[in-house]
C-alpha cells in the first residue's frame, strides 16, 4: 500500500472491530492505539541513536553531523531489528543549548553534550547577554535538515522534528539544580526562564523546520520525569508551557508541536519505593503531555512494575468500551543486561497481564549503546509470536526460539543505506 | 541548647540554606559544641532528607534544596570542626565522571552524603581521564574509588579504569564503586566493581559497608 494516509484509515478501521486486510506495519501501531487489538501486538521503534551508531560502526563525529547518513543508520537498523515503527531522533537534548553557545565536549564515540559545569546561563542578565537562538548556528542546520528529510522519506503521523522541552532544556542550560531553585524559590525568575526558553529559543527552531517541510515536532523532557519533578511541578510548570508552545505553533505555523514528552515518566528506581497512588497520579499528569491519551511507561526500573496496575489504569481511564492504549516500555538496561530467555519471560508476562484485550504497544526505554542485538532481536520476535492474536489460552506453552540472527553487515548487503553506511565508515576527521 | 539543634535540623529538612547557614553561625556564637551541631543538626537533618525520599514523601527537588541547606551549613560549621578536630582520620573517597561525560548531578548529591556520613571527598570533578583517576588513587590511598557516568557510551570507560587500576597493581587497596543512568548491579558484575548505588542514599549505605562502619 505504501501510503501512509490509507494505512492510518486502515488501521483506524481495523481497531475500529472491521477487521478486513493485512495491516501495515502503520496501519497495526494505529489500530492498537484506537486501544483495541491488531493483528499482532506492535513493537514501536525506541529511540536507539546511540545503539544504532555502534552497531552500523559509524563516527560519532560523522554521525551526529549528518543529517542523512544519521536518518539512514536508523532505517536500516530499524528494519533489521523488525521494529513496527521508527523513532528518528538525534538526542534531543543538545543542539540549541549547543548553538546558544553552551561549553561542550565531544568525543569520537558519543554524542556531543553538554558541560553544565559551566552553565549557559547563572542569572537573569544572562538571557540578555544570550539573546535568541541563531538557527544558522552549531547543528541546528542539520536537525532542520534532518526533520524535512524525515518528512519526505518516512512520512505520516510518526515522521517528525524533534526539539528539547522548555523544562529540559532550562536544565541543559543552567544545570538541574539551579532549574529546581528557580521553580521553588523564584517564580518570577522561572517563568522568565519559561518565555525566554519558548519564545526565543524553541520557537525560532520551529520556525526553521517548518520552513524545511516539517509539519509536526515533539519535545523529550526526561528532566521533567518522576522523581526530578513531582506531578504538582510538572502540572504546574511543564503542562501549561507544552500548551502554550502547541497553540502557537497551530496558530503561527499551522504545525503540530509537541512539547513535554515524557514528563511525568514514572522513573523511581528503587522498587520498595514503588507506589500506586504516585504511579496513577504520575500516568494523569503524563496523559497530558502526550499527544493522545496514552498508559505510559518510558524510562522508568518497568521490569520491576506490578503491571496489573497499568492495565487497571488502562481500563479505569478509558472512554467507553475502550482501554487507553497502554505503552508497555521494557528497560533499556534489562534489555542490555538481561539473558534473553528472561527477556521472552518479561514480555510473556506483560502480553497475559496487559495484551489479551489490545490495546498493547511495546517499546523500550532508550537503548543502550552495547546491548546485545540477539536480545533485541529476541524480543522482537518474542512480542511477534506471543503477541499474535487471538493470543492464545496458554502462553506459557509457546516456545521463543532464541536462535542466531543474522548479522548486520551481512544483511546490510544490498540495502538501499548500504553505500552511505559503508563510506561513513572510512571518514576520517 | 535541643531547641536549637531542632531549628538547625529542620532548616536542612526544610532546604532553607540562608537560614541553616545563620542558625549555625548563631550556635557557634553561643558556643555549642560544633561536633554536637554537626551531629545533632546538620547531619540529623540530611539523615531526616534520607528518610522521607525512601518513604516516597520527600522528591528529588526536595533533596536538592535540603542538599543545599546541608551544603550552607557545612560551610559556616567546617573551620569550627576542623579547630576541634581530635586528629582521628576518615576514609576518603576519590570520585568523578569518567572522560567523555559532563554529567554530574548525581555525583554532587552523593558526594554532599558521604560528606554528612564523614567520608573526606576527593571530587576530580567531570569528564575525568582515566590516568587522573590512577595518579589520584596513587596520591591519597582512598578507601573507595567512585565512578559515575550518565552515557552508555561512556560508562565503558568504568571498566578500562578497573583494569588499569589491576594492572597498575592498585586494585587491592581501593574499592570500586560505579553508578549512574544508565549501569546496573549486572553491569557493575560485569566490569569488576565492588558496588553499584543506585542512587545516592544507597550509594551512601553501600560506601559505608565497604568500609565496615558506622561512619566514614
Amino acid at each position: 500500500m505504501a501510503n501512509p494516509t490509507l494505512e492510518t484509515i486502515h488501521g483506524l478501521v481495523y481497531g475500529n472491530g472491521i477487521r478486513v486486510g493485512k495491516l501495515s506495519n502503520l496501519g497495526r501501531v494505529i489500530a492498537t492505539m484506537m486501544g483495541k487489538h491488531a493483528d499482532r501486538v506492535p513493537f514501536m521503534g525506541p529511540q536507539i541513536h546511540d545503539h544504532a551508531m555502534t552497531v552500523a560502526k559509524v563516527p560519532a563525529r560523522l554521525y551526529y553531523w549528518d543529517s542523512q547518513l544519521l536518518l539512514d543508520v536508523h532505517l536500516a537498523i530499524n528494519r533489521w531489528y523488525g521494529f513496527d515503527t521508527g523513532t528518528i531522533i538525534a538526542d534531543a537534548y543538545n543542539f540549541e543549548v549547543e548553538a546558544l553557545g553552551a561549553k561542550f565536549i565531544y568525543s569520537d564515540t558519543a554524542m556531543p553534550t553538554v558541560d553544565t559545569n559551566h552553565p549557559l546561563i547563572n542569572e537573569r542578565s544572562d538571557l540578555d547577554k544570550i539573546g535568541p537562538l541563531d538557527v544558522t548556528k552549531g547543528r541546528i542546520p542539520m536537525a532542520t535538515e534532518l526533520a524535512g528529510i524525515i518528512t519526505k522519506k518516512v512520512p505520516g503521523p510518526f515522521g517528525q522534528g524533534f526539539f528539547c522541552s522548555p523544562f529540559s532544556l532550562i536544565c541543559q542550560a543552567m544545570g538541574y539544580p539551579k532549574a529546581v531553585r528557580a521553580i521553588k524559590r523564584d517564580r518570577g525568575f522561572a517563568q522568565e526562564l519559561f518565555d525566554y526558553v519558548e519564545n526565543d529559543v524553541i520557537f525560532p527552531f520551529m520556525k526553521a523546520q517548518n520552513a524545511a517541510g516539517a509539519k509536526a515536532s515533539v519535545g523529550a523532557d526526561a528532566w521533567a520525569a518522576f522523581p526530578n519533578l513531582t506531578p504538582d511541578l510538572v502540572d504546574e510548570w511543564v503542562v501549561p508551557s507544552a500548551e502554550r508552545l502547541a497553540a502557537r505553533g497551530k496558530k503561527e505555523l499551522n504545525m503540530t508541536v509537541s512539547a513535554g514528552l515524557a514528563g511525568c515518566d514514572y522513573c523511581e528506581e528503587d522498587p520498595a519505593k514503588f507506589n500506586k497512588e504516585i504511579m496513577f497520579e504520575c500516568w494523569d499528569v503524563a496523559c497530558k503531555t502526550m499527544f493522545l491519551d496514552v498508559a505510559f511507561s518510558g524510562m522508568g526500573r518497568t521490569q520491576d512494575w506490578n503491571m496489573e496496575w497499568l492495565q487497571e489504569y488502562a481500563i479505569s481511564h478509558g472512554k467507553g468500551r475502550r482501554k487507553l492504549p497502554i505503552f508497555a516500555s521494557l528497560n533499556g538496561r534489562f534489555i542490555r543486561d538481561s539473558a534473553p530467555e528472561v527477556i521472552v519471560e518479561k514480555i510473556r508476562e506483560w502480553i497475559e497481564i496487559m495484551g489479551r484485550d489490545g490495546g498493547l504497544l511495546f517499546f523500550i526505554g532508550n537503548v543502550p549503546a552495547d546491548s546485545p542485538p540477539l536480545n533485541i532481536h529476541t524480543a522482537v520476535q518474542a512480542v511477534r509470536v506471543l503477541g499474535k492474536y487471538p493470543i492464545v489460552e496458554n502462553l506459557s506453552s509457546i516456545k521463543i526460539e532464541t536462535k542466531a540472527y543474522q548479522p548486520f553487515d551481512e544483511w546490510l548487503k544490498g540495502q538501499p543505506e548500504e553505500e552511505i553506511i559503508l563510506k561513513a565508515r572510512e571518514w576520517k576527521p | 541548647m535541643t531547641g536549637k539543634f531542632t531549628t538547625i535540623r529542620e532548616a536542612v529538612v526544610d532546604g532553607e540554606d540562608e537560614k541553616a547557614a545563620l542558625l549555625v553561625e548563631e550556635a557557634l556564637a553561643e558556643g555549642l559544641p560544633p561536633l554536637e551541631i554537626l551531629n545533632q543538626g546538620v547531619i540529623a537533618g540530611i539523615s531526616k532528607t534520607g528518610e522521607l525520599w525512601k518513604a516516597n514523601e520527600y522528591f528529588l527537588p526536595d533533596v536538592i534544596l535540603s542538599a543545599d541547606a546541608f551544603k550552607s551549613a557545612m560551610v559556616v560549621l567546617e573551620p569550627a570542626l576542623k579547630e576541634g578536630s581530635d586528629g582521628k582520620p576518615s576514609h576518603k573517597v576519590v570520585i568523578g565522571v569518567v572522560e567523555g561525560d559532563m554529567h554530574d548531578l548525581g555525583k554532587s548529591l552523593i558526594i554532599a552524603l558521604l560528606q554528612s556520613a564523614g567520608f573526606e571527598v576527593i571530587d576530580l570533578g567531570i569528564d575525568v581521564p582515566k590516568d587522573k583517576f590512577i595518579a589520584a588513587v596513587r596520591d591519597y590511598n582512598p578507601a573507595i574509588v567512585g565512578l559515575g557516568a550518565y552515557m552508555s557510551t561512556t560508562m565503558l570507560e568504568m571498566k578500562e579504569i578497573i583494569a588499569e587500576l589491576t594492572k597498575q597493581g592498585l586494585r587491592d587497596s581501593v574499592k570500586v564503586m560505579v553508578g549512574g543512568v544508565p549501569t546496573s548491579q549486572e553491569f557493575a558484575d560485569e566490569v569488576g566493581a565492588d558496588a553499584w548505588g543506585k542512587d545516592a542514599m544507597v550509594a551512601m549505605e553501600k560506601a559505608l559497608e565497604l568500609v565496615g562502619g558506622q561512619n566514614g
